[in-house]
């Protein structure tokens, strides 16, 4: 096990170095002026030139290239260029705002996905089965940013029980953040729901029809027996690796949520980064990648301790 | 008439002081037009108040009102809000403000943006500020408490309040002035370029700030106040890139407490400051990226006021029983420029027709509900005093757009790329105008981009450097803030070599009578030069204005004395829980 978890990571850091290589060469191959950019375009150019000459941009690549990386093996990602502040006091908020908002959308929404996900499979091909299911649909074909404007429109503005924005004052505590958050994380409920229950739904009804779950009924253990011990050991596998996909996509990809509720996330940071803000776009990209990868191998793992058979794969 | 107070007002005034009284009493200028005239050329109050009195009072109907239908009815580019001054509100409380997220660096030298200029003005003041009452429209009093031209508006004097500190405790000067305006000379601030250079502010009187101009300008006092938004007083230790947040500073009512780039500021009473004690302890100021969720928020009570709005987007707030609406007339418009100098639009015949296109009222009812006045294809805004409306308007005639384009050599139309950046309505104003123009014979193709790189890549180009712009698009929409005085347009965006000037546009007519509406002196001569601008801009449409739009802003019913500039300052000195 520890030999799988080692190998993964060292795949993990020639993984991160592509990415960083790949965002370097998107945003050095096309003609930009990173100078002109910050400074405004009435900025005159000798203030511009200033710019780059203090940000090295008129170095050669192959220079500017292994600054970064030299960079990023230290942690050291300097200053922002727009906010005059350190790359990871920016990128550090944002990430710990996304976090925030990831934890308690899970928190709302595996639960219920999955209860819902084995109500259907339980009552498969019953009415109960088929609301379950399509209600899945059109929520998950809904846009998120569609659900969000119309949850802060109906239970933001016309009934007042959640804020509109999810930034809460500085020092708030914890439950009145998370009153903040409520609506942002309900969005994300509405998308997510469908897909994981579905999910759910089918890796369930698959282990239902096993063989060794009518063995297991055969035997005469009760039905929450086989329910627990064989059926969603098997049958949430797929759920799990799906979700641990999706840790990594809600991290860096919510721009429309955390624009719609004015939450300054990794998202949106990463977005208004993105052409003017090279510093910053380098450590975002890098940290939502690492956290897909923390999250993809934490899945893997998980699903290792529920599959023996997973497990012997691993520890080979 | 009461003639012996009226001598002798007469008697103590300059030439320019005497043509405006003259103006007045004569009937050629209304009683509001007087007012802003006279307190930007220095004159006090008490005196204008004193030869209104010896007029015989109120007569507002000698001029045109130019207040836009749907508008509040004060002061063009100001806004009081509820009645200043006393505002009868409770003492302490914080306010929650919405506003646009800062573009870039708090730097009041190198600002662009109305987000940065609203933070960068809590702390820091102006010369001369917002005019606050009926009797003083147009500035009023900030740094300087007095100021006087001589006879050709060559050399100003600025008498500067005594017992200004900065936040810091040091004492306020005329070298804190004199710093200043050698570091906008320096960077072409657009307001001051070609008015004053590097040393022309002479500061051996530490109460006083004489500025000797390159040329005459009769509009000094608001190129240096708060409608040109760089021309911010900061201290000498300031230099060019220093920015608010990392050297906090100011002469203002509020200082910076905490300053969050991704998220907004907040900012605490200055318990030193020169003026009465602000009713409120502090702000807090919620920067956005989208302007949905900003109204959003002020509909679920989440913030008190915003600092600007669209009508598009925002109506919400014009029917909530909750919040106050201020819309009120501004210089602020969008600019079609067209290259005069090459390609498709250097025939003027060509310009003109795609003027002809436009239907300017009905871009005005979808994109502001009414709350804008028509544009004529010039710069001289109906909020000016010196707008001549006898200039005739143009009218749409897509039938005569046909013939024109055909007589410049496209009898089968033209196609071209229309450039835009995406702000606020010119989206859509770019789609309304593809759809007008096709009538006309103009098949656009519409090319938007974020402004990050649109104002760089399209309006104007950082290469080629000489003349500026001249790498711009051959077509395309722009915006431009209000400002006081119609300078920085004619300036910047229409004279030879103007440091804006996407359109290329170079007419030795239209540089003359510019330096003509600069050298002039008193309304009258303003006007006469005005319309002169009006004409020839008209006849040669290097840009086409379709129209100047209200500015718009708003607070909750909590609250009273929120004031704003059409540039987006915000004035909560005399705000106050309700």
């Amino acid at each position: 096990m520890t030999r799988y978890v080692l190998r993964r990571l060292a795949l993990s850091i020639i993984t991160l170095f592509l990415i960083i290589l790949i965002v370097f060469l998107i945003n050095n191959v096309f003609p930009s002026d990173i100078g002109r950019r910050l400074a405004g375009p009435f900025a005159p150019q000798v203030q511009v030139d200033e710019i780059n000459e203090k940000l090295g941009t008129n170095d050669p690549l192959i220079n500017q290239f292994g600054r970064l990386v030299k960079g990023v093996a230290t942690f050291d990602y300097g200053d922002s260029y727009a906010q005059n502040r350190p790359v990871s006091d920016v990128i550090g908020q944002a990430f710990w705002r996304s976090m925030k908002l990831l934890v308690y959308a899970l928190v709302l929404t595996i639960p219920l996905s999955v209860m819902a996900g084995i109500f259907a499979a339980r009552r498969h091909g019953t009415v109960p089965d088929r609301a379950v299911v399509t209600l899945g649909v059109a929520s998950s074909s809904i846009p998120e940013f569609v659900s969000s404007v119309i949850l802060q429109a109906v239970i933001g503005v016309k009934l007042g029980w959640f804020h509109v924005v999810a930034k809460a004052p500085d020092g708030a505590s914890i439950l009145t953040q998370l009153s903040y958050l409520t609506l942002p994380a309900l969005a994300l409920v509405i998308v997510y729901f469908g897909y994981i229950a579905r999910m759910t739904r089918a890796g369930v009804i698959a282990a239902l029809d096993a063989d060794y779950t009518r063995t297991a009924t055969m035997k005469g253990l009760s039905t929450t027996q086989v329910l627990r011990r064989h059926v969603l050991r098997n049958g949430l596998q797929p759920t799990v690796s799906v979700v641990g996909v999706q840790i990594g996509y809600v991290m860096g990809s919510l721009v429309a949520i955390e624009k719609i509720f004015n939450y300054p996330g990794l998202g949106l940071t990463i977005f208004n980064a993105a052409s003017k803000d090279p510093p910053v776009l380098v450590a975002g990209v890098l940290v939502v990648a690492t956290v897909y990868m923390l999250a993809t191998l934490a899945s893997d793992l998980v699903l290792a301790w529920m599959n023996p058979r997973a497990r012997l794969e691993v520890s080979r | 008439m009461d003639w012996k107070p009226f001598d002798r007002a007469r008697a103590t005034v300059g030439p320019e002081g005497l043509d405006l009284i003259e103006s007045y009493s004569k009937g050629r200028i209304n009683r509001r037009d007087f007012v802003r005239r006279g307190t930007v050329i220095g004159l006090s109050v008490p005196f204008l108040g004193a030869v209104i009195a010896a007029c015989g009072g109120d007569d507002d109907t000698t001029s045109d009102d130019t207040a836009a239908d749907g508008g509040s009815d004060t002061t063009p580019g100001t806004d009081t809000g509820t009645e200043p001054a006393d505002t009868g509100g409770a003492t302490g409380g914080i306010i929650r403000v919405a506003t646009q997220k800062p573009a870039g660096p708090l730097d009041p030298v190198g600002m662009q943006d109305l987000g940065t200029y609203g933070i960068v003005a809590q702390c820091f003041e102006f010369l001369t500020t917002l005019g606050d009452s009926e009797m003083s429209p147009g500035v009023a009093p900030g740094l300087a408490e007095t100021w006087e031209s001589n006879e050709d508006g060559s050399v100003w004097t600025f008498h500067l309040r005594q017992g200004v500190k900065w936040h810091d405790g040091t004492d306020f000067t005329s070298a804190d002035v004199a710093a200043t305006m050698d570091r906008l000379a320096e960077a072409n601030n657009s307001g001051l370029n070609g008015v004053i250079e590097a040393g022309s502010v002479d500061a051996s009187d530490p109460a006083v700030a004489v500025f000797t101009l390159l040329a005459p300008n009769g509009n000094l006092p608001y190129l240096v106040s708060l409608y040109n938004a760089q021309s911010v007083i900061t201290p000498v230790a300031y230099t060019t890139g220093t920015t608010l947040d990392a050297s906090p500073n100011g002469t203002g009512a509020w200082k910076l407490k905490s300053f969050d780039a991704a998220t907004g500021a907040e900012f605490e009473r200055n318990p030193d400051w020169w003026g009465p004690a602000p009713a409120l302890e502090g702000s807090v100021w919620s920067f956005f990226d989208d302007e949905g969720s900003m109204v959003t928020a002020a509909s679920a009570g989440e913030v008190d006021t915003l600092v600007q709005f669209q009508f598009i987007g925002g109506d919400a707030l014009f029917n909530d029983d909750n919040f106050t609406v201020n819309s009120f007339q501004a210089a602020t418009h969008r600019q079609i420029w067209m290259r005069c100098d090459t390609g498709q639009f250097a025939d003027p015949k060509v310009r003109q027709a795609l003027g002809m296109c436009i239907d300017r009222q009905a871009l005005i009812d979808t994109l502001f509900g009414g709350q804008a006045d028509i544009g004529n294809d010039h710069v001289i805004a109906p909020v000016f005093p010196y707008f001549d409306a006898s200039v005739p308007q143009r009218e749409r005639d897509t039938e005569g757009a046909r013939a024109l384009l055909a007589e410049a050599g496209f009898p089968d139309g033209l196609s071209a790329v229309l450039h835009f950046g995406e702000l606020q309505e010119i989206p859509e104003l770019a789609q309304l105008i593809q759809a007008q123009a096709a009538e006309g014979g103009f098949t656009l193709e519409l090319a938007g981009e974020s402004l990050d790189t649109f104002y760089g890549a399209q309006w104007c180009p950082g290469e080629p450097a000489d003349p500026p712009c001249s790498g711009a698009a051959e077509l395309g929409i722009v915006d431009y803030g209000h400002r006081a005085t119609p300078d920085v347009y004619l300036n910047a965006a229409l004279s030879t070599g103007g440091v804006w000037n996407s359109s290329q546009y170079s007419s030795p007519a239209f540089d003359a009578a510019f330096a003509d509406f600069s050298a002039a002196i008193g309304v009258e001569a303003q006007t006469a030069a005005c319309k002169v601008i009006e004409e020839i801009l008209l006849e040669d449409t290097p840009v086409i204005v379709p129209y100047f739009y209200n500015y718009i802003s708003g607070f909750s019913n909590n609250f009273t004395g929120v004031r704003v500039s059409a540039l987006g300052q915000m004035f909560l000195d005399q705000a106050a829980a309700a």
